[in-house]
This record gives structure tokens, sequence and C-alpha cells, in this order.
């Protein structure tokens, strides 16, 4: 009789445990806010069924997060029973493997109506997977109010998909404290060759210890933003073009010669890249502005940092574009006239797109490539934590002066073949040699 | 006729019971497993990405393809050098603390045997970002290896081809060592504890009683430890994903992440090569494992 007690029990938690796993999705769908995680500790993303209601998924709490959060309230002005739910994902990459894990098996279902996908990722999805996305083109939205570049990611064969959100230019913030400790003003380190930039690193390192710029290893996104910063790209008509690319050599050379002079510290990867920039190891960062949250978070160092343009190898002002994600409606989506309507007021440069963007701006940092909105208030004001300066009209100036390169579907590819010639590079290899490699390795990956 | 079911014998209901329970599971390995596999095989000889998938020319050429590839070629070799390193050294480091703990006399036996089984129950993910974390460049161990002298500037472990590698080495014995040394133990208590009191009698030592009881009678766990932790190693894909990203310069990825980086992290999405790739790996593991398990048979 007990041993039948104890196996009903067994049998009793068995199906339960079975059941409960069935169960979670549907808590998931009731309450947003709810933890329910796959393995990679995504957020499940879902559709709503409410008809007011969109649900989107991004990344980042402390950038791309407030400006959705911030369009929710604008729409919400006009439309106060719209709803926006968030469904937060750790980063890009949970998003680019659910819309490939759902394209694949061509069940769309677990995908929300908007999703936030990275720039340089968009083109290639759209060719290998046209079905998960909705054009856009019909929006109401006046699509020459965007940045050339930044719309180009977004644009493929005259129909616009997207909605862009942030603008990647690139930033060189520099410390100005210890600048001045060894000697140097802001004026010294804008406008200036690479050449000059490794004698400024070299004495900032003799003297503080820190090094003048840093970088994670393993994403490089170093020699794409001065190639593109010289408007050069790592590809030549649809074509690999890297060891018959001078000045792609020459940069690689500049990189090794930084790091061996200690002005450029490469961090293995992307946290220790940022530990670096909050823990005082460098007195410089450049990157896409979207940085910018990263610096601003040691409160200590308010007032200590300005930004200016790039190095180049010529000696003019440098500028670039890095990263910077747009809004995308998925196939999924049965709310898609409410999504463009929601999309097109705000993020679109609409009646609600000054309130986005303000808000976007003030709460994450977001800085949008849409002109007008740019041309409000907010974006004059001084910056306290950069000493005053003006710095989000600044970057709306710096980044019409960005170069439109050659993009390719193969790009973090080409990206990760650099970062190992860089490596290689570094560990004794000849320059035409690693790069000769990576140019074949990239040629071989790009074959079909 | 109407009397079928009464008249079935014990052993044909026994039978039927069999079924009945065996069904549910093998229902579920074959729309999980089998059918997936299956449709996996399929998808080996197609290239493209997403629609523009095609049937490939010549068929073959994905199977072709791999061999042409100089960071497959480099993540096989990498995948081998973990395999030929980690698992011996883990295994005798298994057979060994079972024995240890074994010993009746040892005061505390199951907490140390729970001690040494624990890291298994850590989630591979977080045992490998817990690694990361003591082998930065500002992490725990060089802060130590730097007060004590041994090191005078901070090195960058996971940065450098040789360290890298070792760490990732050290972290998978860490991680699987205790899992294997459990199934010595259950194996250990299988023998009978006379049959070493008569080698005791005989005037055997603690080492030939080793090698002479303890081994033979082990071979049958020990032939199936080694058979996984081949099939564990050659699937290797955590520690080269979350410790090193497969870097620097793709000096520690592994065949499994390198399927993955095919199929999902560039976005890149060649299903078919790395369909292709991951067919290789099954051919890999299953041409091992006979191997062990011929070597293991000391039937004559």
């Amino acid at each position: 009789m007990k041993k039948k007690i104890v196996s009903l029990l067994l049998v009793g938690v068995l199906t339960m445990s079975a059941f409960a796993g069935c169960g979670k999705k549907e808590a998931a769908k009731d309450d947003a806010a709810t933890d329910a995680t796959d393995e990679s500790g995504a957020n499940a993303m879902y559709v709503s069924d409410d008809e007011n209601t969109l649900t989107a998924a991004a990344w980042d709490a402390n950038f791309n997060i407030p400006a959705l959060k911030a369009a929710e309230k604008a729409f919400q002005k006009e439309n106060p029973d719209f709803k926006l739910e968030l469904i937060e994902q750790p980063d890009s990459k949970a998003i680019e493997n659910a819309v490939t894990t759902a394209a694949q098996s061509g069940n769309y279902e677990n995908l929300p109506d908007i999703v936030l996908f990275q720039d340089h990722y968009f083109q290639q999805y759209v060719t290998n997977y046209p079905d998960a996305w909705q054009d856009a083109s019909d929006a109401d939205v006046d699509w020459s109010d965007f940045g050339e570049e930044k719309l180009s990611f977004s644009t493929i064969d005259g129909k616009h998909y997207g909605f862009p959100v942030d603008n990647g230019t690139v930033i060189f913030a520099y410390r100005t404290d210890i600048l001045e400790q060894c000697g140097y003003t802001m004026d010294d380190v804008t406008g200036i060759t690479w050449d000059k930039f490794i004698e400024i690193g070299e004495k900032v390192y003799n003297e503080t210890g820190k090094y003048l710029l840093s970088m994670d290893g393993d994403g490089n996104d170093l020699p794409y933003m001065m190639l593109q910063a010289e408007g050069v790209s790592q590809f030549k008509d649809g074509k690999a073009n890297i060891a018959d690319n001078d000045t792609m050599k020459q940069i690689i050379e500049v990189i090794e010669e930084m790091q061996q002079k200690n002005v450029l510290l490469l961090n293995n990867d992307w946290s220790g890249y940022t530990n670096d920039i909050q823990k005082d190891a460098v007195a410089g960062v450049m990157n896409g502005n979207w940085i910018i949250p990263t610096i601003k978070q040691v409160e200590e160092n308010s007032g200590k940092w300005e930004i200016t343009s790039m190095p180049t190898l010529s000696g003019e002002e440098g500028y670039a574009s890095n990263g910077g994600s747009s809004l995308y409606i998925t196939a999924n989506s049965k709310k898609a006239d409410l999504a463009k309507k929601f999309l097109a007021y705000t993020f679109g440069g609409g009646d609600g797109a000054v309130d986005t963007y303000d808000a976007a701006l003030r709460d994450g940092g977001v800085i949008t490539t849409c002109i007008s909105a740019g041309k409000s208030d907010v974006y004059q004001e001084g910056v306290e934590y950069f000493n005053g300066q003006a710095i989000y009209a600044k970057i709306v100036e710096m980044g019409s002066h960005v170069k439109v390169v050659e993009q390719s579907d193969f790009h973090y590819t080409a990206r990760e073949k650099v970062a190992a010639a860089i490596t290689n590079i570094h560990n004794g290899q000849s320059v035409d040699e690693a790069l000769a490699q990576a140019q074949a390795d990239l040629e071989f990956a790009m074959e079909d | 006729m109407s009397k079928t079911k009464k008249g079935m014998n014990i052993q044909a209901k026994q039978q039927r019971s069999g079924w009945i329970f065996l069904a549910p599971a093998s229902i579920m390995i074959a729309v999980f497993s089998f059918y997936p596999m299956v449709q996996a095989f399929i998808t080996s000889f197609t290239t493209g990405t997403g629609v523009n998938t095609k049937v490939a020319d010549p068929i073959y050429y994905n199977y072709m393809r791999m061999f042409a590839d100089r960071t497959f070629l480099r993540s096989v070799g990498n995948t081998f050098l973990y395999l030929a390193i980690e698992v011996p050294i883990m295994l005798v480091l298994a057979i060994l603390l079972a024995q240890l703990l074994n010993n009746r006399d040892l005061k505390f036996r199951g907490l140390f045997r729970t001690m040494v089984f624990l890291p298994c129950a850590t989630s591979l993910v977080s045992y490998a970002l817990i690694f990361k974390s003591l082998f930065a460049l500002d992490g725990l161990i060089n802060e130590i290896f730097v007060n004590l002298g041994i090191l005078e500037n901070n090195y960058n472990f996971l940065g450098n081809t040789g360290s890298a590698r070792a760490v990732i080495i050290i972290a998978l014995i860490w991680r699987w060592t205790g899992y294997n040394m459990v199934f010595y133990l259950a194996g250990l208590q299988n023998i009978e504890y006379s049959v070493y009191e008569a080698a005791k009698i005989d005037g055997a030592n603690g080492w030939k009683t080793f090698w002479k009881i303890t081994v033979p009678l082990l071979m049958p766990t020990i032939v199936m430890t080694v058979i996984m932790s081949i099939n564990g190693t050659l699937q290797l894909f955590d520690e080269s994903m979350n410790l090193t990203m497969g870097g620097p310069a793709f000096s520690t990825i592994t065949m499994s992440h390198y399927i993955y980086n095919n199929a999902f992290g560039l976005g890149v999405g060649k299903f078919g090569y790395a369909s292709a790739m991951s067919f290789f790996i099954f051919v890999l593991v299953a041409i091992l494992s006979a191997i062990s398990m011929k070597v293991g048979d000391n039937r004559d």
C-alpha cells in the first residue's frame, strides 16, 4: 500500500512538472513583467491580443528602452488607449537569433509586432528572409528628413522597412584633466594625424599610466571606424578588399604601433572594454555615440570629459559611424497599420517626434538622425558631464560629414577576420601575410 | 473471440504493458530527436541562405568544402587538443578521487563526495563566466600571482593562445571530474570487499591491488566514461563561446562553436554548411567510440 502511494505521488509530481512547462508561455502572455525566460536568458517574445497594444523587443535598458518608452508616452497623448509592451532582451543577438529561428522554421508566431534590429545585419536578413518583414514605405513619413547614411541601411530596393532610432556617429571623448596634466588641450587632439596621436598617447601613458584609447579585441570596431573616416570600406564592388587595400594596411600598422607603444589597450571582450572605461584605465574613448551612457555611469568624472572628431592618416578631422539600430515591423504583426502609425508619429518625424526624441535624449542619450527633430532646443543645451559642451549639436553636426561607404552582408565576418589579423600581427606575423590570410578567409566565407 | 482479452496469457499481457510504457518516450525521441536528425541530414546537402537555399552542386559540396576551410580545420585541431589533454587528466583524477573517497575509514565521506561533485551542478554558462572573471586581466588569479611575486605584471590569460587554451582545459577539468568520479564510485561499490581482503592476505600491495583488481573490474565503467568524455569534448561549445569567444584569432574555437557561428553567430545563416559539419562530428564520435569500445572489450 505504501509503495502505491509513493508511486502515485511520483506520477503526480511528474505530470505536474510537465504541465508547468507548458504553462510558462501562457503566463508570459498575460503579464509582460513576468520573468519567463528561455535558456539564453532572453524574455519570451509574443504579440498581444489587445487591439491597442503593440509589443516590441529591444535591448539595452540604459539606451534604447527609454527611447521606446518615450515614444509610447508621446503617442499616448493622442491615443490614450495605446500601450507598448516592451520585451527586454539581453543583447541584439537574442533578437537576431529569434528572427533566424522563426524564419528558418517558417513559423513567425513567436515574434513581437516590432523588433529593434542592428543596422549592419538588416540587409542580410532581408536577402535571406524577405517574408519576415513588412514593407513600411506607405507609412506617413517624410523619408528625406533622415540622414542619408543612416537610411541606406533600412532601405532595400527602394523599399523602406525600418524606422531609424539612433545615430551611430563616432565621437572621440577625451579626459581633459589628464590631457591638461600632460600639457595638451582639446585643440591639440582635434584634426591630428594618427602619428601625432601616438606621440601624445605615449606621453600620456608615461606620465599617468593611462591608455589614450581602448577597444574590445574580439568585436573590433576600430579598423572599421578608422577606415570609414578615410572613406574606405573593407569591401569593393561586392568583393573583399583587405589585402590589396593600402589604407587598410596603413591603419593596421597604426593599430600595431599603438599597441606596442602603450597607446592602445585591446581588451579581450566587451565587458572588459567597458570596465576599462569605467575604472579610469583610459584617458580617451572612441566609438559610436551610444557609448556615452557607459562613460556617464562614473559620476565622479563629471565635467572632465569633452568630445571631438577622430584623427586620420592625413590629419583632417575624421568622421565615421558605428553601430546603431532601427525599428522594424515583423511578419507576425496583425496590427501593422497601428504599428506604422505609431512609428511614423514618433520615430518617423511625425507630430510626436520632438517629444519622443527629446525624452529619448534626456533619459537614454539616444541621438536622432531625424533632421527636423534634431533642431529642438534640447539639442542645443550644454551637457554638464561634458564640461558644458553642447555635445548633441556637435554630434548631429559631425554626423552630417560621415561618408557613405560600401556595406556588405558579410560586415561582421570581415570584422572578425581583420580582428584575427590584428592579433596575429601582434604575435609576430608580418602585416602582408596576416592581411592576405584575412582576405583569403573572408573570400572563403563569402562563397556559397 | 469475444473473450480475447481474458484469453491473453500473462506473457502477452506483460508485453503489451511493456509497449505502453515504452511508447511515450519512444514517440518523443522520434519526433524531437530522430526527425530533426533526418531533416538536418537533408539540409546538409543544400547551400545558400534563407530563401536562396538550393540543392548543392555537386550534392556533397558542403562535405568537401569543410576540408578546405582553414578556420574549420583549426577548430578541429583545437578540439582534439582539448580531447588529448583534458580527458586523460580528468579521468585519472576522477579514478584517484573515487578510490580515496571509497575508503571505509574516511571521515566525512559524504561531505567530500558532495564537494567534489558540486561543480557539476553549476550551469555551463555561469561557470564559464566565473572562470572568465577569475582569469580576467584584473581578475583574482592575476591579483594573487602579482602579490605573491610570481608574475610581475597582470598577465592577459584569455588574450594569449597558450594560456587561453590552458584556462579552458582547467575549467573543463574542474567542471567534469566530479561527474566522472560518481560513476567510478558506483563501480567501486559493486566490487566485493572480500576480493580486496583476499588480495591483502595474498600479500598484494595497494598499487598491485589497484592495477590487478580495481582497474579490470572497473573496465566497463571506464569505457563508458571515456566514450561520454569523447562525445562531450567533441561537442564542446559553452566554454569556447563564453570564456574566450573562440579568440584570440580563432585559436581556442571549438567545432561546435564554429558551426554555431555559421548558422547563427554572425547572422550568416549557412544552415546547410553548418549541418554538414555537424554530421562530420557525428562520424568522428562514432569512430572514436567504436575504437574505445574495441580497446576496452577484454572478452576474448
